[in-house]
């Protein structure tokens, strides 16, 4: 007769507040020993009932609503929002304004990678890249202030275009801060990429199957790191993003260091993005005039746009008066964030730190 | 002109002469020298401690591209004196269900620790206050009392995570402990002796200092000395992001202190030591000895700490494989070579 | 062989970072010592809301149209116009509260004003802390000062 050794599971809670949940996340963890067992994540700490405040606002007055679905990124959420209204009222919007898009985009493309890989490191344990990225991100913040007025709520994108030019000395400062940012990236790599040590943490970590990430809707890098190569700027091309030739990063194994590698070179392909289009951009409008009580036909709409961590949509429905009927947001962070709990089975904490981290999943994304 | 050996033998005498002429026996006298040498001792770890602070802040923010403290003082340098009198004004929790006398020696038995490695430490030409002929193997006896600190720490304060982090903390620092003293052996095979005095004499000049006759022991004794000491990127125990904190967050006010200075003053200690048996001691042109001893353990110091804000965290197990199966079979190999080329 | 290769890679990365790092030590700090040195705010920067007043009448430009009101996204903008002895709506306000605690600073109000050189507008002024919410409800002289200020 031999007895079993048996083990007893027990429940550890990573509380909303946390250093290492991007936001207010609540984790409950079902641990055996060391190992991760079983994961449910506890969302809607930062609901504010954006989709609900959509029914009682007209388009224009929410514009600064669709800023703060996610606030890292706010250029592809009010575009998204834009690109959707302009579809449903067939607006042509002038080719400098859509040029002008292109640029806020990738800059802030570039602007919430940089938040995520001080993070990142933050998480790993490395605590400079943090400072360097928020130093190349001040440049970005001060481009953006120059031109909208804020730093990361922007408010920019109308319907038919943006709310107002480019200052003179945008250009010129802006191609500065192409040239500038290149070889950075070089450097961030020469701390992190090859370092034995970070290898050690990032590698095999965190699988994620390329069936599974298409089974739970997993977009933007995360799915291409599992060398799926979808990006909507290239498989359905919107705005003038056909103009311009830049690469989509794929990743082999479908790893944390994949993931970090994908974002990087995503990183690059955003600032050659920006300098060719800032080379190209012609003169011209910059707006086409709607009314401020913009009444669009009836119907439904939807839309989606590459952001930056992966599609955002917009599903609006308009009963033809100043303010919709419905609005859905389909946002990325919240699919990305579902699969969690399948690929940490089996993990040590410190791996789940890393793998959420890589997953680049921020709460307001998820909750709206 | 600043031979502090000289001005020490000459209070000493002055002292002896005084006491002399007074009457007092001489047993008296020893034990008011004793005192007062302990308290020298105890003076400058804590000023060493406190500069440390200090500096690790302002070089860790000069790293990072900004300035760190500026405003209390001069660039800060009040920093530290107000962050003491913060730690001394707060409120000292003990947890309801500790184990008391545990708990509250913890503390002690760690700064103890530290302070008793320092008698065996050659601070300059004649600067040491007992040079041992067992002198390393004292050194490195003494500071396995860290270890039993820990894990009463852990036990005493009634909590799983802590205690989980008090064991992790001491597997690691009984792991790194075998190739520490491997690298050290070599040193010693090459001296043929374990006192810290003769290991210092016989790197008189440049060319004949250890780091050059054991470069791989100079290394394993670096990293392994990083892990002692719990700093990045073996700092599991302080890390924030791990949900199993150290076995130091039950622990508030002056107590949790004693543990922070412990680590300053356990750097101090390490670099001092792998500044005797590798570069030199106090060995120098010109400049006074002391000042020597400290230039090169200044610039060890600043090299770990120039790890601590470059890397990123070794997780646990790899940390313990890392010890295991990768330092000790190369501190072996170190020590081979030394004895077959030496 | 290949473990030598793999630890002789690894050690080789390691000094890449620290090489990298250590650039920076010795380089001069980025930041700015806050109170003692400002940045200059750019000109289109959105620090609080001000109404403008024409030099020549001494009077505000507002012609008391509400469009802002009704833009607003977050109702923060209170106005009511003036009226003459027969109740007839003047084209003044008689009061034109702000509520700079509930502003979101998004720029609304200055778009939709149909003014020529807009009645309400941001300035770049973003230093306006005070110790009760009371006090962050600026009224009419409130606004019209603090424009007269920072032209």
């Amino acid at each position: 007769m031999t007895e079993e050794l048996r083990t007893e599971e027990f429940e550890v809670n990573m509380g909303p507040q946390h250093p290492s949940t991007h936001g207010v996340c609540r984790f409950v963890l079902k641990m055996d020993g060391e190992q991760i067992v079983d994961l449910v994540p506890h969302v809607g700490y930062l609901h504010r009932a954006l989709e609900k405040i959509a029914e009682n606002r007209t388009y224009l007055q929410y514009i600064p609503f669709t800023d703060r679905i996610d606030y890292v990124s706010a250029m592809f959420c009010n575009y998204g929002f834009c690109l959707a209204l302009e579809k449903l009222a067939k607006v042509e919007v002038p080719e400098r304004a859509e040029y002008i898009r292109v640029i806020m985009m990738e800059l802030n493309r570039i602007a919430s990678h940089l938040i995520w890989l001080g993070t990142f490191a933050l998480d790993i344990g490395a605590v400079t890249p943090f400072l360097y990225a928020f130093r190349e991100r001040e440049k970005i913040m001060d481009l953006f202030e120059m031109v909208c007025g804020q730093r990361m709520t922007f408010n920019y994108m109308r319907v038919g275009g943006v709310s107002r030019d480019l200052n003179p000395e945008f250009i010129p400062k802006a191609k500065e801060f192409t040239d500038y940012f290149e070889p950075k990236v070089d450097e961030y790599e020469d701390i992190l990429t090859n370092n034995p040590i970070f290898l050690a943490r990032t590698k095999g970590i965190g699988v994620l199957p390329k069936k599974l990430a298409i089974d739970y809707s997993v977009t933007g890098p995360n799915l291409r790191a599992t060398g799926f190569k979808w990006d909507l700027r290239k498989n359905e091309p919107y705005s003038v993003y056909d103009r311009f030739s830049f690469e989509i990063p794929t990743g082999g194994n479908s790893d944390t260091w994949d993931r970090y590698m994908v974002r990087i070179r995503e990183m690059r392909e955003a600032n050659r993005i920006a300098k060719q289009a800032l080379e190209q951009i012609p003169e011209g409008d910059f707006r086409k005039k709607v009314p401020v009580l913009f009444k669009p036909p009836a119907g439904e709409v939807y839309t989606r746009v590459e952001s930056t961590r992966g599609e955002m949509g917009f599903y609006i429905i308009s009963d033809g008066t100043t303010k919709p009927y419905r609005v859905k947001l389909r946002t990325a962070s919240f699919s990305n964030l579902a699969v969690l709990p399948e690929i940490t089975k089996g993990c040590l904490i410190a791996d789940l730190v890393a793998i959420f981290a890589s997953f680049d999943v921020i709460m307001p994304d998820v909750d709206r | 002109m600043l031979e502090l050996e000289r001005l020490f033998k000459a209070v000493y005498l002055w002292l002896e002469r005084i006491s002399g002429s007074l009457g007092i026996p001489h047993f008296w006298f020893d034990l008011f020298t004793m005192i007062l040498v302990a308290g020298i001792i105890l003076a400058v770890m804590s000023i060493a401690a406190m500069f440390l602070v200090w500096w690790e802040r302002k070089i860790g923010a000069h790293f990072q591209v900004r300035f760190g403290p500026m405003r209390t003082g001069w660039h800060g340098s009040l920093q530290l004196p107000a962050d003491g009198i913060k730690l001394l004004l707060k409120e000292d929790t003990t947890p309801a269900a500790a184990d008391k006398p545990v708990f509250l020696i913890a503390p002690v038995i760690i700064f103890v620790a530290s302070f008793l490695a320092f008698v065996c430490l050659p601070f300059g030409k004649g600067l040491i206050v007992r040079d041992l002929n067992i002198g390393i193997l004292y050194i490195l006896a003494i500071t396995t009392f860290t270890v039993v600190s820990i894990l009463m720490a852990g036990w005493g304060s009634n909590n799983k995570y802590s205690l989980l982090g008090g064991f992790r903390s001491a597997a690691q620092i009984i792991s790194y402990e075998v190739p520490l003293t491997l690298s050290v052996l070599g040193v010693v095979l090459l001296t043929q002796s374990l006192s810290m005095v003769k290991i210092v004499s016989a790197q008189e000049q440049v060319w004949n200092w250890n780091i050059w006759k054991q470069p791989l022991g100079f290394l394993i004794y670096l990293t392994a000395a990083v892990a002692e000491v719990n700093r990045t990127p073996f700092d599991i125990p302080e890390a924030e992001q791990e949900l199993v904190a150290g076995y130091n967050i039950e622990y508030s006010g002056m107590k949790w202190a004693m543990f922070f200075f412990a680590e300053y003053t356990n750097l101090v200690l390490v670099c001092g030591v792998a500044t005797t048996l590798f570069l030199g001691g106090w060995n120098g042109p010109i400049l006074p000895s002391w000042i020597w001893f400290l230039a090169k353990t200044l610039f060890l110091i600043w090299v770990v700490m120039w790890f601590r804000w470059t890397f990123p965290r070794v997780r646990v197990d790899q940390l313990m494989a890392f010890g295991w199966k990768f330092l000790l079979p190369l501190a072996f190999l170190n020590l081979i070579l030394t004895g077959l080329l030496a | 062989m290949n473990i030598i290769k793999i630890t002789a890679n690894g050690i080789y990365n390691l000094i890449l970072g620290m090489w990298t790092t250590v650039k920076y030590l010795f380089s001069h700090a980025i930041t700015l010592q806050y109170p003692k040195e400002r940045w200059p705010m750019p000109e289109r920067s959105r620090g609080v809301v001000v109404l403008t007043t024409d030099p020549e009448t001494g009077k505000l430009k507002c012609i008391a149209c509400a469009m802002c009101v009704k833009t607003c996204p977050t109702s923060a903008i209170t106005m009511e116009p003036e009226t003459d002895e027969t109740g007839k709506k003047q084209r003044y306000p008689k009061v034109f509260q702000v509520d700079q605690g509930v502003c979101i600073f998004c720029g609304l109000c200055e778009e939709v004003c149909p003014v020529k050189e807009k009645a309400i507008k941001f300035v770049n002024q973003y230093e306006f802390s005070v110790y009760t919410k009371q006090e962050l409800i600026y009224d009419m002289e409130k606004l019209a000062e603090i424009g007269k200020g920072s032209k």
